[in-house]
């Protein structure tokens, strides 16, 4: 979470305006929340907040944060999606199971015997925002684009081995591979495998997706002020949604993404009519937000985006398995949900989501369970005796290491937790965390000896054949994680053929990796929007962390 | 808040160069009342973070998840709980401890180093032009600045604040030491000393220094309270004081996402700066103004 200095003394030293502080509430109690934000809202006069609501037709969704550009070939962030999922399309869509492909810009399709070459049949009639027909060659233009090492998208890789992709004719795309990619939809379905049109790619140059964009979404660029607001319009032509909507085509005529980064001010504009939807609630108000009738709250339970600590194991004292496992086992997990997150995430006892396609639950069973007594007498057994100030040495070694974070209110919480769970069984962690601008920077070193991090994933495959490959080493594979069996395993998975295969792979990579310890899973977050009294039709989706998704269905009914 | 300019508070007194621990200084200070009531409080604080270890109540770092944001008034937790369930009053005070110590260090280093420069701008005049542009350059970058560019060469940390806060004032104490120091160096035992061979060092040390302290201790007292206020900005924002220590603006950052939900965690941390900050600018004030020849009745 970024944060905002409420009372950072200004350069010139003057004196410090503590207000924002004092004018708090005195009150704690969840029950009474809804009535503090009530009456705070209820502090500005009824014309002026009625004032401040968006005109009819105008959807206003409030985020946390912005993105650095909107093309999909060239970013990765998670607030991209959010606004690139609108303004184009995919191969193929997601379900809301997150399991299911389901057609998009391809009616239908084909896979060949030996799962290398895949046969799309596209839609007839799609158009570019701009007017101009979608057709086979745009395929080909994007996912070139998208895998031209030129484009350096950090991400290429979710394309697969790509051979060659061909446009046979107008409405026939084939996307021959080099060897099987068992989750190659899944992949396409992501916003990284956007359509963009080639002319306006080549107007824009480096600027495509930062002053305008032309794709074939529901909506279309209409305006961006970084940090503040995108402004999208409705593409009048668009009747090409995904089945899972009820109406294929967008009922808003214009949707305002606004940045509003403070977490209190974005739920009293909620609150107020200024925002229509947002699914960046601060956890602590989900309770309070539940008991005010105007507000809805739906959440969508196939949601994967989770808290994690990695291990360098190849540093010492994270390079002792036992370490880890003590570490496993002496941490609280059901508690840090409930202080930090204010019981609204899942205690993650896997290392995949149970609702996420190829989870085993073989794997999640052998999970060590929360035990710190048994992490002690383990560690006591290993040799890890406690030192004189109670942290534990062995060998002249002291159970200490040091870890590297977003500087987040979550991240900040959680390791404050899991500092004092580990001290109590006599491991010292040191934590250190970094401003998200230097942050990345710094998790691609070798300095530190553990992060912690969150992450989206659309499937057991794509979690693991992303974090575990050695080679993904520095990153993202922080963990340094370099083991034959586990690469075999991957590769398996990504190249079988029948889903079975997959699964079974994946399962074992599941096993392998629960009994050896690299991550401490933490916590789930759940996926919650929250709308206001005058939307209707909000189903939070949650692909790759965007809960509005192709922000269909959503009517305005003043 | 004062609201006064140090720099022109402390040139203010500098002009009159009092010499130092005259009799009669603390009295004239405490004549004042708010004066008196400004230097208990900062006794009193001082104390609290010295013997924090004594006065608190639990460890400082051991959490109880479970009683996480109590309120103020739950048993046994009289000033309530933060985010991790840790006793506010034990947080306060190791907090206090840390933020003072931010204060003192820097203020001592950057006044020291600060200092050195001013006695030898004004004693050398070939270096002077020089010295005083650095310290001119020096004065440009804001001390949040600083902190960043530490921060992310060093990694965040109190060493990181106090080098930052050390840095940002050694330019405003080289000036006020300068020009004290110019208004010695014209007086007639300056002259004498050096009449009688004394060298440099010694000159300075034994006569030049002495006869500059009161502006340095007035401007210390306040400069400390400024430096409190922008170490808790820089540990506000992530740079300073990393978990599980306790430091005023860290643990008003911690709490400020909560502010709807459990006031207390950041509003406290809050207060505590606010006092602290009052304090050592009302002294600082009194300090002036006790020092000050021209208001003596």
């Amino acid at each position: 979470m970024p944060s905002i200095p409420v009372f950072a003394s200004d350069p010139n030293e003057k004196g410090p305006s503590m207000s924002g502080f004092l004018k708090a509430g005195r009150r704690r109690t969840a029950a009474l929340l809804g009535g503090t934000m009530l009456s705070l809202a209820g502090l500005l006069p009824a014309g002026q907040a009625a004032a401040q609501m968006a005109p009819k037709g105008t959807l206003v969704v409030l985020r946390e944060i912005d993105a650095d550009r909107y093309d999909p070939h060239r970013t990765t962030a998670t607030a991209a999606g959010e606004a690139l999922f609108m303004l184009t399309d995919t191969l193929v869509s997601m379900d809301w199971d997150q399991k299911t492909i389901r057609p998009g810009l391809a009616e239908s399709w084909t896979v060949s015997e030996d799962g290398k070459l895949y046969t799309f049949k596209l839609k007839q009639g799609v158009k570019f925002c701009d007017g101009k027909p979608f057709t086979a060659k745009d395929v080909v233009y994007s996912i070139n684009r998208w895998i031209d090492p030129a484009t350096r998208s950090p991400v290429k890789w979710r394309a697969g081995p790509v051979k060659e992709v061909r446009a046979v004719d107008d409405l026939t795309v084939e996307y021959e591979l080099k060897e099987p990619f068992s989750e190659l939809l899944i992949q396409l379905a992501q916003y990284f495998a956007g359509i963009v049109d080639q002319a306006t790619v080549e107007k824009l140059g480096d600027n495509f997706g930062v002053q305008g964009f032309n794709g074939v979404g529901p909506y279309c660029w209409a305006s961006w002020t970084p940090r503040q607001d995108m402004v999208l319009t409705k593409n009048p032509a668009y009747n090409w949604g995904p089945p899972i909507y009820k109406n294929p085509s967008p009922q808003v005529d214009r949707i305002i993404l606004r940045v509003i980064p403070e977490a209190n001010t974005r739920l009293a504009a909620v609150q107020s009519g200024q925002g229509d939807v947002t699914q960046w609630i601060p956890y602590f108000a989900l309770d309070g937000l539940k008991r005010i009738p105007t507000l809805k709250l739906v959440q969508q339970p196939n949601y994967f985006y989770d808290n994690f600590m990695g291990f360098k194991v190849d540093k010492p004292v994270m390079n002792d398995p036992v370490i880890r496992e003590a570490i496993n086992m002496a941490v609280n997990k059901a508690a840090i949900n409930k202080a930090v997150w204010f019981n609204a995430g899942e205690v993650a006892d896997s290392y995949i989501n149970p609702n996420a396609l190829d989870y085993s639950a073989e794997a999640a069973s052998k999970m060590p369970p929360y035990d710190p007594e048994a992490a002690r007498k383990l560690l006591d057994e290993a040799g890890w005796k406690p030192g004189d100030d109670g942290i534990r040495v062995k060998n002249g070694q002291r159970a200490t290491f040091l870890l590297y974070g977003i500087q987040q209110t979550y991240n900040n919480g959680m390791m404050q937790a899991v500092q004092a769970d580990l001290r109590r069984i006599g491991i010292e962690m040191r934590i250190q965390l970094w401003d998200a601008t230097v942050a990345w920077g710094k998790l691609a070193t070798q300095e530190f000896d553990a992060f912690v991090m969150s992450y989206p994933y659309a499937s057991a495959t794509d979690a693991l054949a992303l974090y575990f490959p050695g080679a993904n080493r520095p990153t993202p594979n922080r963990m340094n994680w370099n083991d034959p069996e586990t690469d075999r395993l991957i590769a398996a998975a990504k190249t079988a053929l029948e889903p079975a295969v997959r699964a079974e792979a994946i399962g074992k990579l599941q096993a392998l990796l629960t009994e050896a310890n690299p991550w401490l899973p933490l916590i789930r977050q759940p996926l919650w929007v929250v709308s206001g009294p005058r939307v209707e039709g909000v189903r939070p989706h949650g692909i790759y962390g965007a809960a509005l998704y192709k922000g269909l269905d959503i009517r305005l009914t003043r | 808040m004062s609201g006064a300019n140090p720099v022109a508070a402390a040139a203010a007194s500098s002009a009159t160069a009092v010499p130092p621990r005259r009799p009669g200084v603390l009295k004239r200070l405490l004549r004042e009342p708010i004066a008196a009531l400004a230097l208990a409080v900062v006794v009193l604080l001082v104390l609290a973070a010295v013997l924090a270890p004594v006065l608190a109540p639990t460890d400082p770092f051991d959490n109880d998840l479970a009683s996480a944001m109590a309120v103020p008034g739950t048993p046994g937790l009289l000033l309530g709980a933060d985010g991790q369930g840790r006793d506010m009053i034990t947080r306060l005070l190791y907090g206090l401890r840390a933020t003072l110590l931010i204060g003192a260090a820097s203020v001592l280093l950057g006044g020291i180093v600060g200092g050195a420069a001013g006695f030898i701008a004004a004693y050398y005049k070939r270096v002077d032009g020089l010295l005083m542009r650095l310290m001119d350059v020096l004065l440009s970058f804001p001390a949040i600045l600083f902190g960043l560019a530490i921060a992310a060469i060093f990694g965040p940390g109190i060493p990181a604040v106090i080098l930052a806060l050390s840095i940002a004032t050694v330019p405003l104490m080289a000036r006020i030491v300068r020009s004290a120091a110019l208004v010695v160096m014209r007086q007639d035992y300056i002259e004498a000393a050096r009449a009688t061979g004394m060298g440099d060092g010694r000159l300075i040390f034994r006569h030049v220094a002495p006869n500059c302290l009161s502006p340095m201790f007035v401007f210390a007292t306040l400069r400390f309270g400024q430096v409190i206020l922008l170490g808790s900005a820089l540990s506000f924002l992530g740079l300073g004081a990393q978990p599980p220590v306790a430091e005023l603006g860290s643990m008003a950052a911690e709490g400020r996402g909560f502010l709807f939900f459990a006031p207390h965690v950041a509003v406290l941390p809050c207060v505590v700066i606010f006092i602290v900050v009052l304090a050592f600018n009302l002294l600082g004030d009194a300090l002036r103004d006790a020092l000050d020849p021209r208001l003596r009745v």
